[in-house]
């Protein structure tokens, strides 16, 4: 109770005192000539303008790669290798982003100043697809991971994947490079990368077709790929779209570490 | 015996596994837990039934919101293990507190578990004895901390009741009221003679729609096991309880005389209006009662709380709305149980006016409440954006279709192999399946498709003649065989001659027919069955509402039961109709895929061949929360 009064009372002053203050500016307002007031108010407007613009303008640095490929393909498991050099105890089926800014852990032990990667790696399973749209914008590079293992099974999903992420406004829009990675080459059964990058091409072609038309609703897209009337080929893309092999439980993955340094602005 | 623990985080990780319990588990359990429950909105289920060619497993789970932690145990589904959930409380309470995101080895929590796991068997033995004997024994006093999880896992419903008797915390709480006019019967443990533990009938009545649809996700996903009876049903076994504490907690509720009266948290699926409207009346007591509704559907979650949480809990309640209020602005820690109720009500009611059906709205917002629950609130967020937040996520993935719905590369597919693709069109009585039918063929026409229309709909005068029509308008071939014949040889001749003429795909019109209609389910099983279709499209009126979850799941389960085959098909995709008569009430499409899990392939709206669209999860999703 006590407290309260003297809060009143407190409160009180303080009002007093920026009345007078307020009548006091006023005053030094009034003997000021208007030039000078228009002018302040110019600059104070000019300047804060000029900051907007900056803020526009100034995009965050582009250094987000993203990890992106059916559930099952690795991501998670390249993810942890790229961050610490191991996969740990294994790995599940993601619910939910691994994200981290890092420096690659293959340059950790370098003196020089590397810069750190914002990597992405984007859950596959077909639930969680909605989450890619979210983190595209940002991409400056998107690893596709392929299992080269069990790929012929997974040859129609992976390529239908492929081509919503290659058809994707953003994408093709800021040109982002995609870099299709069959993983799982430690084993010998694995499929080369110039089958998987045939079969895919060969997929993808007939989706070509049956994907540009459904009925109106979901907001067609509008982009085709490549040459029409052309059997399609990567080499079509406007983005760059490159093939490379990686292992990820063995940590042969210098040629994802090649892409992200090359896309990543150091 | 336990097979196996796992930690592991939500990205994917695994952080630690129980090494001495080293038996490599059979299949994929985890993997199979997480695709097919935790993604599908069901995380609010008690446990999760695993099959595999030489392994049956049951998977009990607890997340850790604000660490993005996952827990599962693993165990022979034949074993009833009492202590699991305790078990799981305690890893996940040990657990959280060494945890460190930049950490990922942590081999020194084998030694904390071996202990934990000792006193959570000896506690279960314990239990066993104290049964027998018909008392409660007291307990260690490490116990205390960790008394939430109710112990679930049994599943003979019959003698779920009397299995694991006893009361504790929270769960008792719950039970309470969920059984308050329910007379529970068999009581073993005499302190807890008041709290009424519900007896098998009832609750399973409760949790009919836990149960409806973990059937159904396992038809799916095994393909095969017809007539599955086990259910995941959360039991209503808890654990014994030190005596002083039960009395002690007895008291305190019967301090709150309001509750002691409430008679609408019974089973939803009684009183679920009676329930609306007392809140509608009283906010004051609605906040309980909203509470206590959830919680005693879930004892799968367990909050961290301890025991000055549990007891503080009364008092909080009595304090109303004035509390929470207060707590709202001064900001709170970890988001709990009773904090979400408020907004999940408001959203299930909201779902619930778009004409989602009740136990679909309520397993998602349970789902949600599971996700939600000890993660911190953001700074300057309501609790209500946060929920609605989570529930817009939920929704998004669960219309997401599991797999491509791109029919034209399925046809051409087909087409290579010189086979037609063949769809068959089920539903109930005048829901269009016909008409839509058309619009598919039409459809498909468009896009240099060669259609034929099978008319096998030998049961409802007329049928044939309408498709005739159809058929005509479109110029498209029909096949028919009158009245008399078995629609399944109908069906099984057009295909053959499809194939003789090069026909790409075959649209096949059945009879309609309700869901509970013995005679004529068998006949659409025996079609499904004989000819193999490429995809069997459910078509329904998106006007329904509590309904869809019925006839969708008779018919899977009726398609699975009445098989032959040991890989009996079920629905593939769902045909929405009537949808421009719908104006906002969109429910039908979500409560339709969650029960079916089947995803929307077409959309019909309006009457032309033109009106057919596809589904556009995003606006759905709006139009929904809207
Ligand atoms: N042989 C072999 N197996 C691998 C390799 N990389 C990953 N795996 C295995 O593939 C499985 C899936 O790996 P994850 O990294 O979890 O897959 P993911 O792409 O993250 O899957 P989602 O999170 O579901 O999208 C794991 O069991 C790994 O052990 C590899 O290079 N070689
Ligand atoms: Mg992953």
């Amino acid at each position: 109770m006590e407290g309260l009064e003297q809060l009143k009372t407190q409160a009180g002053r303080l009002k007093k005192l920026a009345g007078q203050w307020s009548s006091q500016a006023l005053e030094y307002v009034h003997q000021v000539p208007s030039e000078q007031i228009y002018a302040a108010v110019a600059i104070l407007l000019f300047t804060s303008f000029l900051l907007l613009l900056v803020r526009l303008f100034k995009r965050p640095k582009a250094n987000t790669i993203l990890l992106t490929g059916l559930s099952g393909s690795g991501k998670t498991v390249l993810f942890y290798q790229l961050r610490d050099g191991s996969s740990h105890h294994g790995t599940l089926t993601s619910m939910e982003p691994n994200e981290g800014t890092f420096v690659l852990h293959s340059e950790k032990s370098k003196n020089g100043k590397e810069n750190p990667v914002h990597l992405i790696d984007v859950p596959g399973h077909s639930r969680l697809r909605a989450k890619l749209d979210d983190v595209l914008p940002q991409a400056a590079g998107i690893v596709f991971v392929v299992d080269a293992l069990e790929f012929l099974p997974n040859c129609r999903a992976a390529s239908e994947y492929l081509y919503d992420i290659l058809t994707k406004v953003s994408v093709v829009r800021k040109k982002i490079p995609v870099l299709i990675l069959c993983n799982k080459t430690d084993k010998v059964t694995a499929h080369s990368k110039e089958f998987i990058r045939k079969q895919l091409e060969k997929e993808i072609d007939k989706l070509r077709a049956s994907r540009s038309v459904i009925s109106t609703a979901d907001i067609a897209n509008d982009i085709t790929l490549g040459v029409p009337g052309e059997p399609f080929s990567f080499s079509q893309c406007q983005n760059k779209v490159k093939v490379a092999e990686a292992s990820g439980v063995t940590g042969e993955i210098s040629e994802v570490e090649q892409f992200i340094r090359d896309h990543v602005k150091s | 015996m336990l097979e196996q623990l796992l930690i592991f985080t939500r990205g994917g990780l695994i952080l630690w596994t129980c090494k001495e319990l080293g038996n490599a588990l059979k299949g994929s359990p985890i993997d199979t837990l997480i695709r097919s429950c935790l993604l599908e909105e069901r995380s609010g289920a008690a446990s999760f039934d695993y099959n595999a060619p030489g392994a049956a497993y049951t998977l009990k789970w607890t997340f850790h919101n604000e660490l993005g932690l996952v827990f599962v145990a693993v165990y022979q589904k034949i074993l009833h293990l009492l202590y699991v959930d305790e078990l799981l409380a305690m890893v996940k309470h040990e657990f959280s507190g060494i945890y460190d995101p930049k950490r990922t080895v942590y081999s020194d929590f084998g030694e904390t578990f071996r202990q934990l796991k000792k006193e959570a068997e000896a506690r279960a033995e314990e239990l066993k004895k104290s049964k027998q004997v018909g008392k409660p024994v007291n307990n260690s006093k490490k116990q205390g901390q960790v008394q939430k999880a109710g112990l679930g896992g049994d599943k003979k419903k019959n003698e779920g009741g009397l299995a694991s008797d006893g009361g504790d915390g929270d769960t008792m709480k719950g039970r309470r009221l969920e059984n308050g006019n329910s007379n529970g019967n068999h009581v073993d443990i005499k302190e807890s003679n008041v709290f009424g533990t519900a007896n098998g009938k009832e609750n399973t009545s409760s949790n009919l729609g836990a149960f409806d649809v973990n059937k159904l996700q396992k038809l799916r996903s095994k393909g095969g096991k017809k007539a599955e009876k086990t259910v995941t049903v959360d039991s209503n076994g808890s654990k014994a309880e030190p005596k002083k504490k039960i009395t002690k907690k007895n008291r305190v509720w019967d301090d709150s005389p309001p509750e002691s009266k409430l008679d609408f948290t019974d089973p939803v699926d009684e009183n679920g209006d009676n329930n609306t409207e007392v809140v509608a009346a009283d906010h004051g007591e609605s906040m309980m009662d909203k509470e206590e509704d959830f919680s005693s559907e879930s004892e799968a979650e367990e909050e961290e709380e301890g025991e000055v949480g549990k007891e503080s809990k009364p008092d909080k309640q009595k304090k109303g709305w004035f509390s929470s209020m207060f707590q709202s602005i001064a900001g709170k820690a970890n988001l709990e149980r009773s904090d979400l109720e408020p907004a999940l009500k408001a959203l299930k009611d909201r779902l619930m006016t778009k004409n989602v059906a009740e136990e679909i709205a309520e397993k998602l917002c349970e789902s949600v409440a599971t996700s939600l629950e000890g993660k911190k609130l953001a700074s300057f967020t309501r609790i209500s954006s946060t929920v609605q937040a989570a529930m817009e996520e939920a929704l998004v993935r669960i219309l997401t279709p599991r797999r491509s719905i791109d029919i034209l590369r399925d046809v051409h597919a087909a087409r290579e192999q010189r086979k037609p693709y063949v769809v068959v069109f089920v539903g109930v009585n005048g829901v269009g399946k016909s008409t839509n039918l058309a619009k598919v063929a039409y459809w498909l026409q468009q896009h240099n498709v060669s259609v034929m229309m099978a008319a096998c709909d030998t049961f409802r005068s007329g049928a044939v003649e309408q498709l005739r029509t159809h058929a005509r308008r479109l110029q498209i071939p029909i096949f028919e065989k009158g009245y008399e014949k078995d629609p399944a040889v109908v069906a099984k001749e057009a295909i053959q001659e499809a194939t003789n003429n090069g026909s790409d795909v075959v649209l096949v019109d059945t009879a309609g027919r309700m869901q509970d209609n013995e005679p004529l389910m068998r006949a659409l099983s025996k079609l499904v069955n004989l000819n193999n279709p490429d995809l069997v499209l459910f078509v329904g009126e998106a006007l329904v509402g509590n309904d869809a979850v019925d006839q969708l799941s008779k018919f899977n389960q009726k398609l699975a039961d009445l098989s032959t085959s040991s890989n009996p098909r079920l629905i593939d995709g769902i045909l929405l109709t009537k949808f421009d008569t719908i104006d906002d009430k969109v429910g039908a499409a979500l409560s339709m895929v969650y029960i079916s899990g089947a995803p929307v392939m077409f959309v019909g709206c309006g009457q032309s061949y033109t009106d057919l669209k596809k589904l556009n999860v995003k606006s759905i999703v709006k139009t929904l929360l809207k």
